[in-house]
């Protein structure tokens, strides 16, 4: 049987519409009559809000509507719902969005932000996670600064004893690696468009990378009937903006065409200010962020501060990790637990080591929250670990591939969290790489298979 | 609010006039790749816009011992002219860094200088060539030399009233060696952190009126005199260069930005002066 | 408001414009021709490349008014007579085009660079590109769409 798509090159579906220019992204939605949309942001890092003056702005003519955090009917969201829409009294970050304006225009609504009147109490920012973890360090949340795991401060993985593994060891070999905060820089900046249909229903276009989750919570953020002084208060899991009474049909919620995204659109940075103000001044309202609004203030790849103990025996095998890893989360959750979540699952790499012991933490510090971002929590991880392992090597004065090589993953063997690995080709994709490369290895690394640990 | 304006000049006097008439409140537009950016951002709102692209401010000629381009002709025809090329290579070389192909198609040379970057490209061409500027204004015309036409960020002796007519650049006849670096971010569509042009007319291998000119490592696009003067009559040797490179150091006032730190830009200076000296030497 | 007369696409257009109105908002605002995209607003990105005159632009930093009597083309306009140009033919089978979004601006810069140089270098390729922005693709394959685009192009003139 001669396969159609398996084995052959398949053109992309949406491959035409791209080159003839027809892909319709979500700035390319025109709707008569829609209103521009800009934001008020916070110019403090933290601060106090005693009071916000919006009366001068909303008898502009021209200005169809503003919001403020009293206009938000669930003001918490993300999957731990702690993010406001909109700012109430604590400004937690640089920029945070406190109103917004639906104008007839850019210019207008640009006048309009500038005549809203902000006083702020402002109160001194920490900005470092390890100052932020200090217990008289400044309280970026009234819970705390760092994220729980439950009852930990911190995500921990188990496997074995490190301490008996160190006492195995030959050598030691420690560092810490810094990773700084990357932003996608995807070239389709956040944007959406919210048009109001009969009967308080919305049709949203959204340039969203998780469209039900984020159906979900703008349905919860939206809720007219119950639960509204509830879900103002922030349980740690128990997410509140994910009980809604709105069904799925009151939001027809258009999505799946991405200017890039690359985890850059994993939160709500747009949809619910634009559904809001839509509901708000019955017309259709678009919000299209500035690439300078898009680069400071959505969310992006928080930094890290990692650091490994490995203990390797003369032959170049590690019998015992230890990683402590901090991340810089910024000002909310979003996505940061799950992506320390994944970092300490995966942080020992695709070594088998019989110990390892992760702590993972989440600190929070008054910066724009961070989030998701290719590989989440892994590709920081994967830098440090194999900048250790060439670390490792030069102390040892064996080859880094033979260190690879004698640590790889086997066929049966098993994670850090135990999970056991049974389709296994690191070793054959080694060596094809270095095939590739024009390196020479030795036999003894050449003959060596997945199948077994030689 | 006065009615906005917008007037096409047909000739640099029509210009003159407009300038002359309107003052501070006119902008001349040429290629906008500076103004449009400032217009978007909200920094610039022109009551009156002079638009050049017609105004006859678009040739490159040669005129006996100069070569004599128009102050709004665009990068791209610069780069792309022969007698650019022949009579002074090192400024079709700038050039080719500045920006991408789509700013150097309507990006002006005029309208690179009388924006008065220190970070400006095309400066640091004209100041290590010997440039000057024909500026005119309805009151009549001056020659500056590029050297005395910037006088701070974003600041030049252009009057309200006056606009840059021509660059007149001196024909480089026989042995004048050129060299030229930039550092930005990456290759394209970057502003320079450093950079170094350098002209050195040679005779019988001795250095004779050399020009060090450095770009972003102070308020103004700059000539390193006596980085310069330490070569003059002489044969460059690695010791001599050295102390050029160190002199030329020494010339800058770089400040900390977003691109690059005082400390980064004082030490590139003189890595950069030393490797471009001992390309000419070579 | 002045009134800005010009051709796009081979059509004869008039519309009003300010002094602060920019290229891009006349196509996209006025005209609804959405596929210059607004990527910086700064002429940083090449998501909004047209072509004036023949020549690549940044459209979100041109003054609108400076088009006056001039020929845009944007890509609504490569095809002819219902033929695809082989640049979006090359782009299409090179997987040139990722997510979309610089694609037409790319296609529009590729179009620039071959149409006064039907043959040239990757190295060649990669200058012309170069004010022109994509995440998705790490541009390789991009590169590899040009060169085939002119590889094409020279076979079907011989």
């Amino acid at each position: 049987m001669t396969m159609k798509v398996v084995g052959q090159r398949v053109k992309r579906y949406d491959g035409m519409a791209h080159v003839t220019g027809e892909t319709r992204f979500v700035d390319d939605v025109i709707v008569p009559g829609t209103l521009t949309i800009k934001a008020f942001r916070s110019p403090v890092a933290k601060g106090n809000i005693k009071d916000l003056d919006t009366s001068a702005a909303e008898a502009m003519p021209g200005v169809a509507g503003v919001i403020t955090a009293e206009d938000v009917p669930c003001n918490a969201y993300g999957l731990v719902p702690d993010q406001p829409v909109l700012v109430e009294k604590a400004v937690r970050y640089k920029g945070e969005p406190i109103a917004a304006v639906a104008a007839v225009d850019e210019d207008t609504a640009v006048e309009a932000i500038n005549k809203i009147k902000l006083d702020i109490e402002e109160e001194k920012p920490v900005f470092d996670p390890l100052e932020a973890m200090k217990p008289d360090a400044p309280k970026v949340r009234p819970e705390g600064n760092v994220f729980m795991f439950g009852e930990r401060p911190f995500r921990q993985i188990i496997l074995g004893d490190v301490e008996e593994g160190f006492k195995k060891a030959d050598i030691i070999v420690e560092n810490e690696y810094l990773h700084p905060s990357l932003e996608h820089a995807q070239l389709e900046p956040q944007a959406s468009l919210a048009v109001p249909d009969a009967g308080g229903k919305l049709t949203i276009y959204t340039v969203s990378q998780a469209l039900y989750f984020h159906l979900g919570q703008l349905l919860g953020i939206l809720q007219m009937e119950p639960d509204k002084v509830q879900c103002k208060q922030w349980a740690p899991r128990t997410g509140s903006s994910w009980r809604h009474n709105a069904g799925f049909s009151d939001i027809n919620y258009v999505g799946g065409t991405v200017g890039g995204g690359f985890g850059a659109k994993n939160d709500i940075h747009a949809d619910h200010v634009t559904a809001l103000l839509a509901l708000k001044t019955g017309q259709p309202c678009k919000w299209r962020w500035t690439r300078e609004e898009d680069l400071l203030y959505s969310t992006f790849r928080g930094a890290w501060r990692m650091t490994i103990k490995d203990g390797i025996t003369k032959d170049g095998r590690i019998v015992a990790r230890q990683i402590k890893s901090i991340r810089d989360a910024g000002a909310y959750s979003t996505l940061n637990f799950y992506v320390v979540d994944k970092h300490s699952f995966l942080a020992a790499g695709p070594y088998f080591i019989e110990n390892v012991y992760v702590q993972g933490y989440c600190v929070y510090t008054n910066k724009p929250p961070a989030s998701s971002m290719r590989g989440f929590g892994i590709t920081p991880a994967t830098f440090a670990t194999e900048v250790q392992i060439d670390k490792i090597a030069t102390q040892l004065g064996m080859d880094p591939w033979e260190i690879r090589f004698v640590n790889a993953f086997r066929k049966g063997e098993h994670t850090a969290t135990r999970r056991v690995v049974n389709s296994v080709a690191l070793v054959e994709v080694m060596q094809k790489l270095a095939e590739k490369a024009g390196v020479d290895l030795p036999d003894k690394l050449m003959t060596m298979t997945s199948t077994e640990r030689g | 609010m006065a009615e906005r304006q917008f007037f096409k000049a047909t000739d640099p006097q029509e210009a003159c006039d407009l300038l002359a008439q309107y003052g501070g409140k006119a902008r001349l537009l040429a290629g906008g790749t500076d103004l449009m950016v400032a217009v978007n951002q909200r920094q610039l709102s022109p009551e009156v816009l002079v638009y050049l692209g017609d105004s006859g401010l678009n040739y490159i000629n040669s005129e006996s011992d100069n070569l004599v381009i128009g102050a709004a002709t665009p990068f791209t025809d610069i780069m792309g002219s022969n007698l650019v090329r022949e009579e002074a290579p090192l400024l079709a070389e700038v050039i080719s860094h500045i920006a991408s192909p789509a700013i150097r198609n309507v990006g002006t040379i005029g309208g690179n200088l009388a924006n008065g970057s220190p970070a400006a490209d095309s400066a640091t061409a004209l100041l290590a060539l010997g440039a000057s500027l024909k500026l005119v204004s309805k009151a009549g015309d001056r020659v500056v030399a590029v050297e005395e036409f910037f006088t701070g960020p974003g600041e030049t002796t252009l009057e309200p009233t006056e606009l840059i007519q021509e660059v007149i650049i001196p024909k480089k006849a026989g042995e004048a060696k050129w060299a030229y670096r930039k550092l930005g971010k990456r290759k394209a569509q970057t502003l320079s952190i450093v950079s170094v042009a350098i002209c050195c007319p040679l005779d019988g291998g001795q250095c004779q009126g050399t020009r060090i000119a450095l770009g972003a490592v102070a308020p103004t696009p700059i000539l390193a005199s006596e980085a310069s003067a330490l070569l003059e009559g002489k044969i460059l040797s690695e010791g001599l260069i050295d102390e050029s490179a160190k002199a030329a150091a020494d010339a800058s006032n770089p400040i900390d930005d977003v691109r690059g730190s005082a400390w980064y830009r004082r030490r590139a200076i003189e890595a950069l002066v030393r490797q471009l000296l001992a390309q000419i030497s070579a | 408001m002045y009134s800005l007369e010009f051709t796009v696409n081979g059509q004869l257009c008039q519309v009003a414009v300010d002094l602060k109105t920019t290229l891009l908002e006349v196509l996209r605002d006025k005209l609804f021709i959405t596929s210059p995209k607004v990527g910086c607003n700064t002429g940083d990105c090449g998501t909004c490349s047209v072509l004036m005159n023949g020549k690549l632009v940044r459209s979100c930093i041109t003054n609108a008014l400076s088009a006056q009597g001039k020929e845009v083309t944007t890509i609504e306009g490569l095809a002819e007579a219902g033929e695809l140009h082989p640049l979006q033919e090359a782009f299409h089978d090179n997987y040139g085009a990722q997510c979309g979004f610089c694609t037409p601006g790319m296609i529009l810069a590729s179009k620039a660079l071959l149409d006064e140089n039907p043959k040239p270098t990757r190295e060649e390729a990669k200058e012309a590109l170069s004010g022109n922005l994509c995440r998705c693709t790490g541009y390789g394959k991009i590169i590899d769409s040009v060169m085939a685009a002119a590889e094409q192009m020279a076979q079907a003139k011989s």
